[in-house]
């Protein structure tokens, strides 16, 4: 029973429907600036997601420079160190240290860049 | 510029991440949120923050946005997340005050409007639940039908038609209708 009353009354628009209807509608809100203070919010916050991940690399390059070199080195000389017979031609084909870290900058700029294109 | 479609305007927001396209969404549809958060809370200011929020959250979640519904529904869905999300926090900050031996200011905000600015319609949404308050000012404010209520609400279709069919009943016996109409 109530459900055919519910169905009815989806179907037709009783007195009561009419009279809420009409208490229900109100004047359109004007503007007044609220779209252009939510778009101003929204650019703001793109311009941060766009900026965090270059600064976060650029620190992170910054503070690791120093461990990087480091290790480099040691592996380097560690390389140099081993005997002739394991690593016969070892000293001919590994590059120098200037040049291991020179390409490692290059490869994190570069990286960086096509990260800074894609956004 | 003219602008498309709601959908066209998603489709490029989603694209290019165009803000002025959703700038063109949010006056589009902003009357209809902040109407719908006011009627809902009682408090214009506090509405209009959670309509804030709550594009902020459309931005967001757009490329979920299917296109099946229409665009309003799935706006006010999340708007009416929003004011739930709200409502639970001032709840628990009301909890940690009362712990801590305060009088919360932010008091259980139920429905409560200014003395002076009490209408016929205050009275009436007054009466009702938040679910039914809700739903009503979806059907009746924002002309949404069965399906779409159900949709932002995230109820089955017959329970939105229960809720309206509760509500009418409730403003009906809190207020007499049938003896003498309003307005």
């Amino acid at each position: 029973m109530i459900s055919k009353i519910i169905n009815m009354a989806e179907r037709m628009k009783d007195e009561q429907d009419r009279l809420l209807e009409s208490m229900f509608e109100s004047a359109p809100i004007a503007d007044n600036g609220f779209s252009n203070q939510i778009v101003r919010r929204v650019r703001r916050k793109l311009w941060l997601r766009r900026i965090t991940l270059p600064v976060a690399v650029g620190i992170g390059l910054l503070i690791a420079f120093r461990p990087m070199a480091a290790l480099v080195t040691g592996v380097y000389e560690l390389l140099l160190s081993m005997p002739g017979d394991l690593v016969p031609s070892l000293e001919g084909s590994l590059p120098s240290l200037q040049l291991i870290v020179t390409g490692a900058l290059v490869l994190g700029v570069a990286m960086f860049s096509l990260s800074m294109l894609e956004d | 510029m003219t602008w498309g479609e709601d959908h066209e305007l998603v489709a490029r927001i989603v694209a290019v991440q165009d803000t002025r396209a959703f700038g063109e969404l949010i006056r589009r549809h902003q009357s209809h949120v902040r109407n719908f958060l006011r009627k809902l809370s009682g408090d214009m200011s506090a509405a209009d923050d959670l309509a804030q929020d709550c594009f902020m959250r459309a931005w967001d979640k757009l490329h979920t946005y299917s296109g099946s519904g229409t665009f309003i529904g799935w706006l006010l869905k999340i708007a009416y997340t929003t004011f739930l999300q709200s409502k639970r926090k001032s709840k628990r900050y009301a909890e940690i005050l009362e712990q801590v031996g305060h009088v919360s200011e932010a008091e259980s905000r139920t429905y409560a409007v200014q003395a002076d600015e009490v209408t016929d319609l205050d009275k009436f949404l007054a009466v009702l639940s938040e679910e039914e308050r809700a739903i009503m000012v979806m059907s009746y404010a924002c002309g949404l039908s069965h399906r779409e209520i159900s949709e932002a609400t995230s109820m089955p279709v017959g329970s939105v038609k229960s809720v309206i069919f509760r509500g009418k009943e409730k403003i009906r016996t809190s207020f007499d209708i049938k003896d003498h109409q309003h307005g």
